[in-house]
């Protein structure tokens, strides 16, 4: 009895021991949510991006901030991302946490430089800095890119990015692209970041979506456009995909995380007139890769789905196999046409490959070591590269009659 | 229903030990004082000649403890009745024998025996020139019918629940349990009142070592007074000052029942409305008898429920504070945003308001079950109504955190025993402090030493977790149940004989 009053009595006392090492209630934390990365004038030092979220604006009806804006955007120039973390604490009234930071945005001309990479490895070191955080690299600087990116239909940032990241998987226009995967990537592989930016330099193309972030032609709407990517190669950039580019390569990929897309092919029977369809790759890719040749040879095989949405010609394709099997050698002509002037590109102009095949090439070796001796990357730029398109068109949309596809042929 | 008979008063004890004589008189007195009679009119005293006056005699009784109408058809019509006896014959005897229909009838010779069946609702019976009385046996207290649960209510199964008279709860469990191996033993508890406690078991399933601890325990209580099952439940428990329960009221007979062929000992006293079940584990504290009336898939459904429900009601406020406090970024933005937008306008940290709110539901509840009846709803609806919203529309709390507490509160009330649902309200607030010093790292502590505790307890030497830990052989069935044709085995602290038969299945009677 005696000794349990005294544990009663002292078992308190251990708890002030712990000291409630870096407990902070909620509400007295600054959420950033997006972090931008941009060259300063100075050299060696970086100008960090904050935007930090308010959390009474649009997150509960209960919440009442009449005046004050969704978020605060604020630029620090420092040595580092922790650094300028810390001093943002000297202006920001609550203590800045990284934890919710979802997207980062790195400035063109600074993921052109030397210490990009080292910048990005050593901010990982802070637990606060998941490792699923967006990459995304701005045309212009990341500091003008968050400022310029207001959202007309989010008016919560965060909301905003979450939601954009759903949109990339559907349509392959962007490759998704974290922190985890950079890692993973940045030796020797090409690394493929979201590439957009809010300047306009509109083209139109009527054939393909050919487009690089900010070329699409659009009038109103949100600021941003997000297509294409940036080619990043040992942790620098060194070029930019186009949106189509980027959806082909995400296609040669093994497991391509893209399931849907819709794209326009001329029509075989009638010049000037384009089919459009939906193209979805529902099984793996397959990859074979023959490392004894020199050069070596690199067989891709896509199983493509294709879904024909609406023929404008009014030629009747749905229940005539001949006019399928016609559609089906302009879709794979046009197919190859593309992927060959993508592979030829990443081997002359990139020299290494963004379709993850090193990990395929890895297989064939029985040791790490030699795998790197053979230094696959290199030997890519002059591989026998042969794709092959397996497609099946699965529908013609509604129809009246029974529609014929000779499936599986 | 109340019992007069208790208000014996004191200075009269000492007495108590004379023998009747002869004397009629003297005797009649000696009950008399006894009672403090004509102070107290309680004794009824009812003069009758038999034998056509050539006998006197006189009935006594306790009003209140006798069903009067039994005495007027079943002692006094046969006894005015009596015309003639043997010359040779014994008086009582024959009156005893033949001629008071009572179901129990005996000769008391002692004052203190006489005294002690007065009280228990007897009718004494007194004759001139006799050294013995008739103690005739017309017990008819008040009770109240057997209705329905209160407590423990199911959907589907029996509606009875036990009363206050320990007779009807004995025939409540006989019921349904008609065997021979069904046992009743009786023992007294209380030096100055006593009183009976009904030991229940049955034999050839129940572990005689079991048996003499429970025995032993009731036979070491030193107290006047053990007035029901709620004190004497006090008096056996295993550890007083746990929170852990080691002992389980139930006011369910079909429960007790399944509890008897399992192994257990019921205990049963008068004004008492519950069976008091020994030894328990904290799967018997767990389970409701509802698990085995619906059908396998339901059953279960409900069991993943209510488990849930234990964590939910033990866990929640203490996760909400160790997230909000120290790791807040496993909240996804949306909800932390609207968290963090609510809390900024209140005044007091987390912990304070959890234990804030946690208390006015202790109140709330509290008063819920004080409350006369009569005013019941309307507490109901202020409580929940106006104190929630109010309190959120005042910046008192945030409301996430009412959330929080609701389901909390309502997860508690699916705990459907008392002791483990005061065991769990009583541990969360355990755990809120914790989690308040030292986050996830607290709560995970605090879980491992209350599990390290509930294994070393133990009820009536049968370890808490066990089976599961320390690990017996023992019906499955201890979270998720088998088919009942499948729960073929009697758990491990069941009769030891079985197993020194070498039969290791110990498969019983439950197998269809």
């Amino acid at each position: 009895m005696k000794r349990l009053k005294l544990f009663f009595l002292l078992f308190p006392i251990s708890l002030i021991l712990v000291g409630c090492w870096d407990k902070s209630e909620l509400e007295e934390r600054g959420y950033v949510i997006v972090i931008g990365i941009d060259k300063s004038k100075k050299d060696h030092m970086i100008d960090v991006t904050f935007q930090v979220e308010n959390p009474q604006v649009g997150s509960s009806s209960l919440a009442t901030a009449p005046n004050e804006p969704p978020s605060d955007i604020l630029t620090i120039t420092a040595t580092d991302i922790l650094s300028a973390k810390e001093l943002a604490n000297s202006i920001v009234s609550r203590k800045i946490d990284l934890s919710q930071v979802e997207t980062i945005i790195i400035g063109e001309a600074f993921a052109k430089s030397d210490y990009f990479h080292h910048i990005i490895a050593s901010s990982t070191r802070d637990p606060e800095i998941r490792r699923r955080i967006i990459m995304i690299v701005s045309k212009e600087n990341a500091r003008e890119f968050i400022n310029n990116n207001h959202s007309k239909l989010e008016t919560r940032p965060h909301k905003y990015y979450s939601f954009m990241s759903d949109r990339w998987k559907d349509t392959g226009f962007v490759p998704i692209s974290d922190l985890n995967r950079y890692f993973q990537r940045s030796s020797g592989a090409l690394f493929l970041a979201i590439y957009a930016t809010s300047e306009r330099d509109e083209r139109y193309r009527e054939s393909s979506d050919n487009y690089k972030a900010g070329q699409v032609p659009q009038k109103e709407g949100d600021p941003v456009q997000m297509i294409g990517s940036a080619v990043l190669k040992n942790g620098k950039m060194i070029g930019v995909l186009t949106g189509e580019e980027t959806r082909n390569s995400l296609l040669l990929r093994e497991k391509s995380k893209t399931h849907h897309y819709i794209d326009t092919f001329i029509d075989p029977k009638m010049e000037g007139h384009r089919i459009s369809a939906r193209v979805g790759k529902e099984e793996h890719s397959k990859v074979k890769i023959n490392v004894k040749t020199e050069p070596p040879e690199v067989f891709v095989t896509v199983p493509l789905k294709v879904q024909v949405l609406s023929i404008p010609s009014q030629i009747d394709y749905a229940s005539n196999e001949k006019n399928q099997a016609l559609l089906k050698g302009e879709i794979k002509k046009d197919l190859e046409e593309k992927i060959s002037s993508l592979i030829k590109k990443t081997q002359k102009e990139f020299g290494a490959e963004p379709f993850v095949w090193y990990e395929e090439a890895r297989r064939e070796f029985w040791t790490m070591d030699e795998f790197i001796k053979y230094d696959w990357q290199k030997k890519y730029r002059d591989a026998d590269v042969k794709v092959d398109f397996e497609i099946t068109i699965e529908s013609f949309g509604s129809q009246l009659k029974p529609q014929k596809t000779g499936r599986g042929d | 229903m109340g019992s007069p008979k208790n208000s014996n008063p004191s200075n009269n004890q000492k007495n108590l030990n004379q023998s009747f004589s002869d004397d009629f008189e003297k005797n009649l007195s000696l009950i008399k004082d006894a009672f403090s009679y004509p102070t107290n009119q309680s004794l009824k005293i009812r003069n009758l000649t038999i034998l056509s006056g050539a006998k006197n005699g006189v009935l006594l009784f306790l009003e209140g403890t006798v069903d009067t109408k039994a005495i007027e058809e079943t002692i006094i019509g046969p006894l005015i009745k009596i015309t003639d006896i043997p010359e040779d014959g014994d008086i009582m005897s024959i009156i005893e024998e033949n001629i008071v229909f009572t179901t129990g009838t005996k000769q008391v010779e002692k004052l203190q025996d006489a005294v002690k069946d007065l009280l228990g609702g007897n009718t004494l019976i007194l004759f001139e020139g006799e050294h013995v009385a008739l103690s005739a046996v017309t017990t008819g207290f008040e009770n109240r019918g057997v209705s329905e649960p209160t407590v423990e209510n199911v959907v589907r199964g029996p509606k009875e629940s036990f009363n206050e008279s320990m007779a009807v709860n004995q025939s409540l469990i006989r019921k349904q349990i008609n065997d021979n191996r069904l046992l009743c033993e009786t023992k007294t508890v209380g030096n100055k009142v006593v009183k009976e406690v009904s030991i229940i078991y049955i034999k050839g399933v129940v572990d005689e070592e079991l048996l003499n601890d429970v025995k032993k325990k009731i036979d070491e209580i030193e107290s006047d007074l053990i007035q029901n099952l709620s004190i004497l439940e006090q008096y056996i428990e295993s550890r007083t000052f746990s929170v852990v329960p080691s002992t389980l009221l139930t006011e369910r007979p079909d429960r007790a029942c399944s509890f008897l062929l399992d192994g257990h000992i019921v205990l049963l006293m008068n004004s008492s409305p519950y069976a008091l079940i020994v030894p328990v584990t904290f799967w018997n504290l767990f389970h409701t008898i509802e698990d085995q009336y619906l059908r396998w898939v339901y059953a279960n459904f409900i069991r993943i429920i209510s488990l849930i429900s234990i964590f939910i009601a033990m866990y929640t406020p203490a996760i909400y504070l160790a997230v909000s406090t120290f790791h807040i970024e496993m909240l996804p933005p949306d909800l932390l945003f609207a968290i963090a937008a609510t809390r900024e306008v209140v005044p007091i940290p987390v912990l304070w308001e959890i234990i804030l709110l946690e208390i006015v539901f202790e109140i709330l509840r509290e008063a819920g079950i004080r409350i006369p009846s009569v005013i019941g709803p309307t507490i109901g609806i202020v409580g929940a109504l106006i104190l929630g919203q109010a309190a959120v529309q005042a910046n008192l709390v945030s409301p996430i955190l009412v959330i929080v507490v609701a389901i909390t509160g309502l997860s508690s009330f699916v705990i459907q025993d008392l002791n483990l649902n005061f065991m769990i309200r009583l541990l969360r607030f355990g755990f809120i402090f914790i989690a308040n010093f030292m986050g996830f790292f607290g709560i995970f502590l605090a879980t491992a030493c209350l599990f390290a505790y509930m294994v070393s307890l133990k009820s009536f030497n049968v370890p808490f977790l066990a089976p599961y830990a320390p690990y017996f052989q023992s019906p499955k069935g201890l979270i998720l149940r088998p088919p009942v044709w499948k729960q073929a085995l009697f758990p491990f602290y069941s009769n030891s004989e079985n197993e020194k038969r070498g039969n290791t299945s110990k498969a019983g009677s439950t197998d269809d």
